[in-house]
This record gives structure tokens, sequence and C-alpha cells, in this order.
């Protein structure tokens, strides 16, 4: 029996909005996938209305919070010899996580607040902690893959597909309901874990990891006149994948995105992560990469 | 939920070991010891469990089968029904699908329901009595979660489902991965510490409290203090050093007026003679198990509150107001919008012998049950089922109500000047105060003004 050594590639790419002043989206990723470096991958669109005026920050401060304990937990996750962890990490990632991700993220908001306070604010009482995070409004949407198990959370709008190792393309955050309505949950509402959606996924079988998990914000889904246009769209990524391999569809990305952006005229980020020893398939054959990057990598086009 | 691709494929085919053959339909879920798949089978459609090879442990398998042969047929429970044999690494058990209308309490604490305090009050009702069946029977639970009961938000009818931690009583194999619901003993690993009825009633607490107040007992300030899975921290909170978020006498896990803020409101909303049996359950109960609050208790106390619970007449919001018997302070203001609650008038039910006394607020549309009228009932039943008697509105002249007789037989209603009444199947008694009335099989029961 061959003993695989498994690894991910990911590629992540973020386009500024047509007429847009700032990019308001924010993506990292981290890690290998390994039980001591888990892969982190994470998503988060600012509101950016005026009433949101820091919601570019807001979605940096998501992103990072969300890197730092999603890593804490692939880590714990660790090994799945005890029947009991298994139980306790479920619990942790559906009920305590999302307090978690919401309680570090607004401290981080509001420290920021205070740090820097608007000019405008200077001689009026001070705005109580829900005004001030409104500011920051923001989604997120972050996924953590261990050797054994794949858990995502999700506030807000923006999509997550997970391609099964028989190519099917499920959407397990999508909700019930497709949200119609323009208001979308955020990061800084009211009880804001209560709308944190959970996907949980041990997998145990070498031969069912999914291949492909991919994130983006709904600058891309909006872009597509079809509800189905999402799926689509990772079907065909899937497919490019296997065809030009993983360097033809990194090169490719930003084409496609700045494509969707014109349409959706919003910001438009996808991150994803792509099983390595599915791309090294056939058919063409490529030397086994040995991608060891475990700083966190992001984008950095909206800081300048 | 989309896309979710399991252990086995839709279209396997198992066969468990009663000969019943076995057909995947899809994945219903995943869970903290395996998925649960829908699947066919000649009895139609049921539901199967089938463990994380990590978790398919000889020991489990045990447990299983014993599960399976002890052919526990009680509705309020999903059990396993038949064993399904090893399949490439693993393997399961058949059980009933779970109705759509029950939901989990992650939905409730979500705030994704839509429910009543009169339906979590039945819903807590419900669950002792489950468990305290399960208990007369020598079954120790050791897995009380919240993620194994469920319930219906319009009745309160409750679902105990994944019943593949019981035990028979004495029984140490295994314990539960979650600490928030296990007794403190268990989770320190005291010698002799082993999970049974009395670990049980620590569980039952934990749950009752979460149901009603929508909060961990013990997650107060202390928790905020905690990094993500820190094993030594939660043992600390749960086990070496618990402290309740309300304990009278220290105050040093009280609820975050941020980040705990339903638990305060929750907890104001709440009857004192909850509160009190909450308190000595994560006082005392803590420290020494047989202190703890037992099922009858808990019974007792649910089904008082329960019959007190009244409607703001501003609002219509449900309130929990003092079963009589307890301290009456002035009426609280309603929880809901800060108006003072108007108490309706009560019927005092006297049961037949041994004589008990059961008070039930009379707000609009209040219902007495079959059980109201006995003095120790096997089981509470709020269903329309077991209705005996509705307060309803007479029809021409608003505002004026009256007890309908929802039984066949015919009660006598003596009102205050001493003039009696036949009240027939289907008809009406004017509620007055001082009305007696002669429910039959011994019971009666009287109305007052306050």
């Amino acid at each position: 029996m061959t003993v695989l050594v498994r690894s991910w590639d990911t590629l992540a790419e973020s386009v500024q909005g047509t007429g847009k002043r700032q990019n308001q989206d924010w993506y990292a990723f981290a890690g290998t996938g390994s039980g001591a470096d888990p892969l982190v991958l994470a998503v988060a669109d600012g509101h950016g209305s005026a009433a949101h005026a820091r919601s570019a920050l807001g979605a940096r401060f998501a992103v990072d919070r969300f890197v730092a304990l999603a890593t804490e937990f692939g880590r714990a996750a660790g090994s799945c010899d005890e029947p009991g962890r298994l139980a306790r990490l479920m619990n942790y990632a559906r009920n305590d996580f999302p307090r978690a991700l919401v309680q570090a993220w607004r401290q981080e908001a509001l420290g920021h607040w205070s740090r820097h306070r608007p000019v405008a604010d200077l001689g009026r009482p001070e705005p109580d902690a829900d005004e001030k995070l409104t500011l920051y409004g923001t989604t997120l949407i972050g996924a953590v893959v261990t050797p054994w198990l794949l858990t995502a959370w999700q506030v807000g709008d923006g999509d997550l597909a997970v391609v099964g190792h028989d190519g099917s393309v499920g959407r397990p955050l999508a909700p019930a309901e497709e949200d119609l309505g323009d208001e979308t949950e955020s990061l800084c509402g009211p009880q804001a874990w209560r709308a944190v959606r959970t996907h949980w996924a041990p997998v145990f079988e070498e031969a069912r990891i999914p291949r492909l998990v991919v994130l983006s914000t709904d600058g891309l889904s909006k872009s597509f006149a079809s509800g189905d246009g999402f799926t689509e769209f990772v079907e065909g990524m899937d497919g490019r994948l296997a065809t030009e391999g993983f360097e033809g569809v990194r090169t490719a990305l930003p084409d496609w995105l700045r494509h969707a952006s014109r349409y959706s005229g919003d910001d438009t980020t996808l991150a994803a992560a792509l099983l390595h020893s599915y791309a090294a398939r056939p058919p063409t054959e490529t030397e086994p990469k040995t991608d060891t990057r475990t700083d966190t990598h992001t984008h950095t086009d909206s800081e300048n | 939920m989309s896309g979710m691709t399991g252990m086995l494929d839709s279209g396997t085919r198992l066969t468990a070991d009663t000969g019943e053959e076995v057909q995947v339909v899809d994945m219903l879920g995943a869970g903290g010891q395996g998925e649960v798949y829908r699947v066919k089978t000649s009895a139609g459609e049921k539901a199967l469990k089938w463990y994380y090879p990590t978790c398919a442990t000889a020991e489990q398998e045990g447990i299983v089968r014993e599960l399976v042969s002890r052919d526990f047929d009680d509705d309020r429970f999903l059990w396993p029904e038949a064993y399904v044999p090893w399949h490439r690494g693993s393997f399961g058990y058949l059980m009933g699908l779970r109705p759509e209308r029950f939901k989990g309490l992650p939905a409730l604490f979500r705030r994704q329901l839509r429910t009543s305090t009169r339906a979590l009050l039945t819903a807590c009702l419900y669950t002792v009595e489950a468990y305290q069946a399960l208990h007369s029977r020598g079954i120790a639970y050791r897995d009380i979660s919240w993620g194994n009961v469920f319930f219906d938000p319009d009745t309160g009818d409750i679902l105990v489902c994944d019943n593949d931690n019981a035990v028979v009583e004495g029984d140490a194999s295994g314990i539960s991965g979650t600490m928030e619901f296990m007794a403190p003993e268990l989770v320190r690993g005291e010698p002799g510490a082993r999970p049974g009825t009395q670990s049980d009633l620590h569980s039952l607490a934990v749950l009752l409290f979460m149901f009603l107040m929508n909060h961990h007992p013990l997650k107060g300030r202390r928790e905020l203090a905690i990094h993500c899975l820190d094993e030594a921290a939660e043992r600390k909170l749960y086990g070496k050093n618990p402290l309740f978020v309300f304990d009278p006498a220290d105050d040093s896990n009280e609820p975050d007026p941020m980040e705990h803020a339903t638990v305060l409101a929750t907890w104001d909303a709440s009857a004192g003679a909850l509160q009190e049996l909450f308190r000595r359950g994560f006082t005392a109960g803590l420290h020494d198990p047989a202190v703890r609050v037992r099922e009858s208790e808990w019974r007792d106390a649910l089904r008082a509150v329960r019959d007190a619970v009244v409607e703001c007449a501003s609002c219509g919001r449900q309130n929990m107001t003092e079963p009589d018997g307890h301290q009456q302070s002035a009426p609280r203001p309603c929880w809901g919008c800060g108006e003072r609650l108007v108490l309706p008038p009560r019927l005092t039910v006297t049961t037949p012998p041994p004589r008990t006394e059961r008070h039930i607020r009379l707000p609009r549309a209040a219902r007495l049950h079959a059980h109201h009228l006995l003095a120790e009932p096997a089981r509470h039943d709020y269903s329309d089922a077991s209705l005996v008697a509705e307060l309803v509105e007479h029809p021409t002249k608003p505002g004026r109500f009256g007890i309908a007789n929802r039984t066949r037989e015919n009660w006598t209603g003596t009102r205050s000047d001493g003039t009696s009444q036949q009240i027939g199947p289907g008809q009406t008694v004017p509620l007055r105060a001082g009305l007696e009335l002669d429910l039959g099989g011994g019971a009666r029961a009287v109305v007052r003004a306050k």
C-alpha cells in the first residue's frame, strides 16, 4: 500500500469592482493541510456603503482573526484516535467557534475604533458598541482543512463550493432558500454568532477527500444570469484544472474575475485549494511538487 | 444542505442482521461519532447511523447490539432498531427517521424557530419524563447533550435521538466527548465516579437550563478567557472549579453584559420556582451529587410554572409568573414590552386522593388536561387528545368568558350563592369567582379571582 503525502495547491485573486474607490474584499490562505499546519482559506466582503465606512478594514480583521482561530482549531483537531475527541471538536466547531470568532472580530474592530476615532465625532457623545461595529460590517467565509477534516463557516453572502472525490459539486453552506433581499447577514449584526453557518465534514478515507475547495465573495455569483451559474463556474474550473493544470488556471483566474466584476459591478474575490495528488494525475505527467508555504498570503492591492 | 458526500455512496446496499435489505438514499448529516443516512427498507424509509472508523469500536458494537436487543418501545425516543454489520471498516444501526417538525436546540439558540414559553416549558417537562422513564428501566443515558434532544417548537413534543450511548446503570464503558454536559466528578475523573443516574441528573439540569435560558449555566466571565479547545481550562470550568453564573455567594463568574446578554434576560424572565432549583443544582449540586434536583422535583416545578404562564395584555407575549405556593411579589413587568402584567383568575383543582392541589391561571384559551385531575399522572400530555376543559369567550359578548366542558361526562357547577347547574359535554359555564366545579371521578375545582 502506498502512503500518500497529500498537499494542496492554493490560489487566490481579488478584483476591484468597476467604479469603486477601494476594494472592500479581503482574502488570505495559510498552511499546507498537514496535522501540524492545517490549510486555512478565507474571503470577506466589507459591506461598502457609507454606513459601513470602515468595512474594508472590517473584512481584513475578519480574515485575520479567522486565520488565527481556524489554524488553532485545525491544530487542535490533531489526531482523531480518541472517539470522544471528535464529538468534542464538532461541538466546538458548531457552537463555540462562531462565538469565539465574533468576539475576536468585535474586539479587533472596537480596538481599532478607539485608536482611530472619527474626527467628525469629536465633541459628540461616544456611540455605543453596536454603532461603532456597524462601521466595520463585513461578511466572511472560511475553511480549514486537516488530513481528516474539512470544516467551514460562513456569515452573510458569498459562496463555498466543495468538489468531491467523484467530481460532484456541493455548496454545503448555501442557505436553504436563497436570500433575495438586500439585507445580508453580517459580522457586525447583534448576536452575529447566531448567523454563522457551519459545515462539518470528517473524511477518513484517503480516496474520498474533496479535490477542490472554492470560496468566493458574492461579486462572482452575482455576475451570473442564472442561479446555477456559480456551480457551473466551479465545474468549469475543475475541468480546466484537469486539462490545463494548476498553473493554467492560476494564469486565467484574474481575467475570469475581471470579467465577472464587470457584470456584477462588485469587488470579486476567489480563494481555492486544489488537492495536489489530483492535480498530479494524468493526462499530463507533472513533477511532484512540494508546496511548503507556511506564511499567510494576503492580497495587498487595497493597501496601495 | 446540498453536496455532502460521506462514507457511503447513494445506492449502496447493506443487510441488517435481521436480514432486512437496506439501500442508501442520501446523507442527512455528519455528527461527532458518525454520519446519518436516509435509507430505503422494505418497511419504508429509515435512518441509518454509520460510525466513523475511529468510533467503530468493538465496545460500541456491543452497546448497539445490547440496545437493539432491548426492543425499547417509547415514542419519545429514536432507538436503535437493527444492527447493520461491518462493511468497509465500519458498522451502524437502523432507527426511525426524525420527523421534520422536531428541531434542535442550536436552532433555538440562533432564534431560527418560532416558539413560546409554554412550548419550552412543555418540552422541558417531557424531557424530564423521558429520562425518568429510562432511569426507571435501569438505563443510564450518559450522553445527554443538546445534540440529542429535539423538540417541536409548537407543541413542546420531544424526541431523543442518537441513543447509542445509553447503557445499563453501572456499566463504566466509554464516556461522552463533550464536557459541557458532564457531571463535575466525571470531568475531574475522580476514582469511583461513574456515569449513572446521579451524573445524568446534572446533565439534565444543564439541558433544562439551556432550553429555558439559552445558555450554559457555567459559562460566565471565566469562559471569555478560554482559548480554542483549551482542555485544561475547560476541565477547570466544568470539573475542578465549576461556578454557576448566578451563584449567590460568588459573582466572579457572572455573565458579561455584552457577551452574555441573552442569559441575563432569560434568567430575569424566568419564574423563581425554577431559579431556586437551578441555584441548588448548580451550587451545592455541583459538589454533592446527592442533593441534585431529582426528576420528580423538576416535573412538579415545571408543570406548576407552565400552569402559571400568562399572556401580556399589552403585547401578547407569554410570561412566566410565580406558581401558587411561591413567594408572589407584585406582578413583574412583561419581559417583552415592559408593561405590568395583569394576572387573570385562577382555577384551583383538587385531585382525587391522595388529594393534591393544582393551580391553573386562566388567561384567554387556558386549557385543563386529564393529568391536571390526577394526583400522580404517569405522564403529562398537553395535546388536544387529553383536553378536559378550556376557557372560551362568549360568542356574542366579547370579554365574557366561560369554562367549556370537553369531556363526555356531566359536571356540576355551584355558584357562590349556592345555586347549582349541570354542565353537559360541550356546554359552557360562565367564569365567576367562587364557582365550584365537580369534574367527576372525585376531582373538584374552584375559580378564584386572584
